[in-house]
């Protein structure tokens, strides 16, 4: 029990920093954009229509409020319509709109300070919600497709191209291998990198902690990374960004045109045909059908409840209190992700068995996996009758507060760098720097019986100087 | 919904297949589909009135209509989801006991299956429904100027019931819960209760 901090020093302590999976969602995204660049973006209302929809809710019924109102509106106003007890809120929300700049400050005549939503946003919210402005593609003049697809086709499709993904990333063979674009996103992501040795892509921790993500995260947090490279291609990261907003609003099952579209939005079609975000019959086809991946990628990773449409896919797990796991699967994908954290112990044709341990989760805990992950990747995937049983816990308390405890042990010892002090003369000498280290904040442990002190590395230079001058001054 | 004093019909969405709608403009498809939807069979059902008689508006009954769609989507949806059901009633028409009966039906009803009942007067004050909102803790509310009704709407109507009480909205006005008698369907002050079944 004593060895379990030790042994994994090296990759919890605080010298070396762990680099956890960092999923930013589209708020994150946008704020780190310059504002000229958000200022393009707004011009498409699709675009307007997913920042709305991301808004916290409280900031979705300001703007709503706001958005016929021709002046600004008195700040103390906006503030007034908000009950007193929630006023943080308040104030947590208008920094978000601020951010985002979807609202800015303008004075009114009277001296007050106001409100007023940018005009470009105003306007193509208007747009998306009432009408008018352009389509953004043509397809009012296409025929009917003489080879329609169907939504499960277009399920079945997009689920076997993500998988593809996936399993190149878990090394099974059982796929044909990606092309070599998506192995070069991958690998700036950080999900992969390249093996010493023989120079093939191998998975990193990073990766093993994207493949717990669920569906919806993994493609935005993928496309995220493709679209930091977007500029190496020659390609307009603002045409990029508007085409994908545009594709996330579009209906499941219906064709789109690709006429109009320029050489560089067509390219990029290409890619998203290839990761299963869009089915096209031939490259050539002038016609191409979203895939459910595609549609509400960039609605936020909070959403707990799956939407009423979406036809989410069967869960498969069921856990049981005595911490074993059962699987009804054949696909190795799936397989490898449960023996991440589990000790698989039998496998049948469709149905895998397998056992929580303390060593296997601690595994997984070095591999860099946190408890939320494993308990969010079991929660996902958990089979409908774990959910029909018990809604509100899916998955037996004990086993989730017992793999939330197991990562707790790990974090038992914390690590500071810092200057041993040893050897004083007298118990004055002892004091006196102790006070002073104390004042400054950089005592971090100190003995009197042994008169030794440690003091933070930082701090170092400074109490040394102060010991200086003060044995001087005596 | 809709309903006029022969009968209640769902608009949108509408009996039948789904429109299949192209894009013509810059509206999102699905705002395209619901807004054409429903103008397309609130003409249907206003062309196909054509009596000249003109009776009460038969609320309780769309009422009760709405609470049955809630029903079904409620044990349609997926486990886990949560839904904030709530009705909104706009009307023109006034209110008289006549219908008291089925109204407490319906009121009572909502309450059980906590969906919210909010109600938007917009030429007459409507006690009974008043009755409604307060006893299923809705919002009621009689537009003073109807030209800023859309502001109304968005203003007062549009959060849902787990925001409400972190916006200041028009306080609850106090209810007139006077009885109506069971036989002759007036509103009374004072009359006689039933022991076993409370009607008066």
């Amino acid at each position: 029990m004593a060895d379990n901090g030790l042994g994994s020093s090296s990759q919890d302590s605080t010298l070396i920093k762990q680099n956890n999976l960092e999923c930013k969602n589209l708020y994150d995204y946008l704020k780190t954009r310059q504002p000229n660049i958000l200022e393009k973006l707004y011009n498409h209302p699709t675009i307007c229509l997913a920042v709305y929809r991301e808004l916290p809710e409280l900031a979705r019924h300001y703007v709503i409020r706001i958005l016929f109102v021709e002046q600004p509106v008195p700040q103390a106003v906006v503030a007034s319509w908000g009950s007193q007890a929630f006023s943080k809120e308040h104030i947590f929300v208008s920094k978000v709109l601020s951010e985002l700049s979807v609202w800015q400050e303008a004075a009114i005549p009277g001296g007050l300070l106001g409100w007023i939503l940018s005009p470009t946003f105003k306007r193509n919210l208007k747009v998306a919600l009432l009408g008018g402005g352009k389509a953004w593609s043509m397809s009012s003049a296409l025929e009917a497709d003489s080879k329609a697809r169907d939504v499960t086709f277009l399920d079945a499709y997009s689920l076997e191209r993500w998988e593809c993904v996936l399993h190149y990333m878990v090394g099974s063979q059982q796929q044909e291998g990606i092309s070599a674009d998506a192995v070069r996103i991958l690998l700036h992501a950080g999900l992969m990198k390249r093996d010493e040795e023989d120079g093939s892509p191998v998975i990193t921790r990073q990766g093993f902690q994207f493949l717990l993500l669920d569906r919806q995260a993994q493609v935005w947090h993928f496309l995220l990374q493709y679209l930091d490279t977007v500029e190496e291609r020659g390609l307009d990261l603002v045409e990029c960004l508007t085409f994908l907003f545009q594709l996330s609003f579009s209906t499941l099952g219906k064709d789109y045109s690709t006429e109009g579209m320029s050489p560089g939005l067509l390219v990029f079609l290409q890619h998203l045909r290839e990761f299963g975000l869009v089915y096209q019959r031939k490259r050539k086809a002038g016609r191409f059908y979203p895939t459910r991946l595609a549609l509400n990628i960039t609605s936020s990773q909070n959403k707990n409840a799956s939407d009423i449409e979406e036809d989410a896919p069967k869960g498969y797990i069921v856990v049981e209190t005595n911490y074993r796991v059962y699987a009804y699967t054949d696909s190795n994908l799936q397989v490898a992700l449960i023996g991440l954290f589990t000790e698989l112990m039998y496998r049948f044709p469709n149905l895998v068995v397998g056992v929580i341990t303390r060593d296997s989760v601690r595994q997984a805990l070095r591999g860099g996996i946190t408890a939320d992950q494993i308990i969010g990747y079991l929660k996902q995937h958990a089979h409908t009758q774990m959910l029909q049983v018990e809604t509100k816990q899916p998955l037996p308390p004990t086993v989730v507060d017992q793999i939330k405890l197991w990562e707790l042990e790990r974090n038992r010892l914390t690590y500071n760098e810092g200057v041993l002090y040893s050897q004083f003369l007298s118990q004055a000498d002892f004091n006196v720097l102790k006070e002073y280290a104390q004042s400054n904040g950089s005592l971090i442990w100190c003995n009197k019986e042994k008169r030794t002190l440690v003091i933070n590395k930082s701090a170092h230079d400074d109490v040394k100087k102060f010991w200086k001058r003060y044995s001087k001054g005596n | 919904m809709a309903c006029h004093s022969k009968s209640s019909q769902f608009i949108y969405p509408g009996p039948g297949k789904p429109l299949d709608v192209r894009q013509v403009d810059g509206q999102y498809e699905a705002f395209t589909i619901v807004e054409r939807t429903t103008k397309q069979n609130l003409a249907k059902l206003l062309s196909s009135e054509n009596s000249s008689v003109i009776t009460e508006s038969l609320l309780a009954g769309a009422i009760a209509m709405a609470l049955c769609y809630i029903a079904r989507i409620e044990r349609t949806k997926p486990p886990g989801a949560k839904l904030n059901s709530r009705i909104l009633v706009v009307t023109g028409s006034g209110c008289s006991a006549s219908q008291y009966m089925n109204y407490m039906n319906v009121f009572f009803t909502a309450q059980k299956q906590n969906v919210f009942i909010d109600v938007c007067a917009l030429e007459q004050h409507l006690s009974l429904l008043q009755q409604g909102c307060d006893i299923t803790s809705g919002l009621y509310l009689k537009v003073p100027q109807l030209q800023g009704l859309l502001q109304y709407l968005l203003w007062v109507f549009l959060p849902e019931p787990p925001l409400r009480e972190k916006l200041v909205l028009p306080p609850p006005v106090k209810v007139d819960y006077r009885a109506a008698c069971f036989c002759h369907r007036e509103l009374i002050d004072i009359g006689y209760v039933c022991s076993l079944c409370l009607s008066s």
